[in-house]
């Protein structure tokens, strides 16, 4: 299964001491790795077809790349060979712009329905699923706010989740961010939080690398999902989880 | 009765045309003016004791203000005092600090239960009204539930918060929190409007109490409907994030 890296701070912050054991933990995982962040409200996205870790070595550009960029917001991904070729535009982030922001989009799970999902407006022509639930997710909010444009951006995002889940069930996992905010679901496994105790509370990091990424795990709290049926969705700011909803 | 203000969008917006609209439709508010917002994280408060609206003219340094403060949220408070003198120090936003970070404040409402309320905390609040111990209630209650700050979503935090307030000083209480990333607001008398994509005001997230709204378009009414407790907005990046009842 691929595994997810978010990190979301009050101000500008490197990930770097996060995510080279992100992509320690997630060796396993051969089929490729991405970086994706912010700056200046624009998305920047850094990706590779490449193994994250291979002999004994982080991945140069990976590790580099983890020292130099700081962003309010960052999310990575890294890429399990379950996940079909290995080409770099499988490898994600993946990133739009809708509802009058950038975003971008991590996602780890499966559905084998999902993947004849037809959008109007595909993100990408090959068959690749991150694509397809991004598309989904995109499309059923874009018309979501269209129906009923006083909704808030939970309601339409929890509407769409739970139309998803009932056409097209399956296992997912994803998170969604905009320059401000960050919002992850899932339906199966678990996401783990932290609060970095050195950024004083202003540094919250996200994985769903079992254990979480520090030699404390005791000190990552777990939100669970055991009900494919239904699924939570968190909302985070900073370093802070403002909502936590169940559908 | 005090008016509120609020602008929300994901960069930086100065509220040109609507802070002045603001200011004119609330001009009944005769008792001072404060307009609030963040540089670099930090609080910056302009506010004044004198009437924002004179001989059918604004108060010439809230016009100034109006068109000079550029930031992502912007909060503004026109006061009609129902509580304390007037002058500077009684006007608002007030600010304090709690879980590392900087928060601005301003209420609307008559709450005259809380006035004797007296915070253990340091600092206080110079200002002896009832909005002041407002502030520095929800400031003590963060504070003491700090350690539920990993597990436990900001909301559910605030809506304890917000329970006890009404259960031991029963009021009326419509106010903005904001930490310059995220806005709260709740409501429990009167209503808060709601706009976003103006074409004649800042095409930004707009919020007021002002009852008819600050142009002719299709504001959104939000009021606590008949045994709701109230009603709880989340806003950023220029979004209605979610609105919640207290139930």
């Amino acid at each position: 299964m691929c595994e997810l890296f978010a990190m979301s701070g009050s101000q500008r912050y490197t990930a770097q001491e996060y995510l080279p054991p992100f992509a320690d933990r997630s060796r396993d995982n051969i089929s490729g790795w991405g970086i994706g962040f912010f700056r200046d409200g624009q998305v920047v996205i850094e990706k590779s077809q490449e193994e994250v870790f291979s002999g004994d070595q982080i991945h140069d550009s990976f590790n580099r790349l983890a020292r130099v960029i700081d962003s309010r917001i960052i999310l990575s991904h890294i890429r399990c060979p379950k996940s079909g070729h290995r080409k770099e535009s499988h490898a994600q982030p993946l990133a739009d712009e809708f509802l009058d922001h950038h975003w971008l989009f991590i996602f780890t799970g499966e559905s084998s329905n999902l993947m004849a999902y037809q959008s109007p407006r595909p993100l990408v022509p090959e068959p690749l699923l991150a694509a397809r639930v991004f598309e989904c997710v995109r499309d059923g909010m874009e018309s979501g706010l269209a129906d009923q444009p006083r909704q808030s951006l939970y309601q339409v995002l929890a509407r769409t989740c739970k139309r998803m889940l009932a056409q097209y069930p399956g296992e997912y996992m994803f998170f969604l961010a905009n320059e401000t905010v960050l919002f992850t679901f899932h339906n199966h496994s678990q996401v783990l939080t932290y609060h970095d105790p050195k950024a004083r509370g202003d540094l919250l990091i996200l994985t769903t690398v079992t254990g979480g990424l520090t030699s404390h795990p005791e000190n990552w709290c777990s939100f669970a999902q055991q009900d494919p049926q239904r699924g939570q969705i968190l909302i985070i700011s900073g370093a802070d989880l403002l909502y936590l909803g169940h559908l | 009765m005090c008016d509120l203000f609020a602008l929300s969008a994901s960069r930086s917006y100065t509220a040109a045309t609507s802070l002045p609209l603001f200011a004119v439709r609330g001009r009944k508010n005769v008792h001072g003016w404060g307009i609030g917002f963040f540089h670099r994280r930090s609080p910056v408060v302009e506010k004044s004791g004198e009437k924002v609206f004179t001989d059918g003219r604004l108060h010439g340094s809230f016009q100034r203000l109006a068109r000079v403060v550029n930031s992502p949220i912007i909060v503004a408070h026109i006061r009609y005092k129902s509580s304390g003198r007037v002058d500077e120090c009684h006007a608002h936003p007030f600010t304090l600090d709690f879980w590392n970070q900087s928060w601005v404040f301003a209420h609307n409402g008559k709450a005259p239960a809380i006035e004797p309320y007296s915070s253990r905390l340091e600092p206080r609040l110079e200002a002896k009204s009832d909005s002041a111990r407002i502030l520095e209630f929800l400031r003590d209650f963060f504070v003491e539930a700090e350690s539920r700050r990993s597990r436990t979503p900001f909301i559910l935090i605030l809506k304890d918060a917000l329970r006890r307030l009404l259960r031991e000083y029963p009021g009326e209480y419509n106010f903005l929190l904001t930490n310059g990333r995220v806005l709260w607001a709740f409501t429990n008398h009167r209503q808060f409007l709601l706009l976003k994509g103006s074409s004649k005001l800042e095409d930004a997230l707009l919020l007021t109490t002002i009852d008819e709204g600050l142009s002719s378009e299709n504001w959104k009414k939000i009021v606590a409907g008949p045994g709701s407790g109230g009603r709880i907005l989340l806003i950023a990046g220029g979004d209605l994030l979610c609105l919640e009842n207290l139930e």
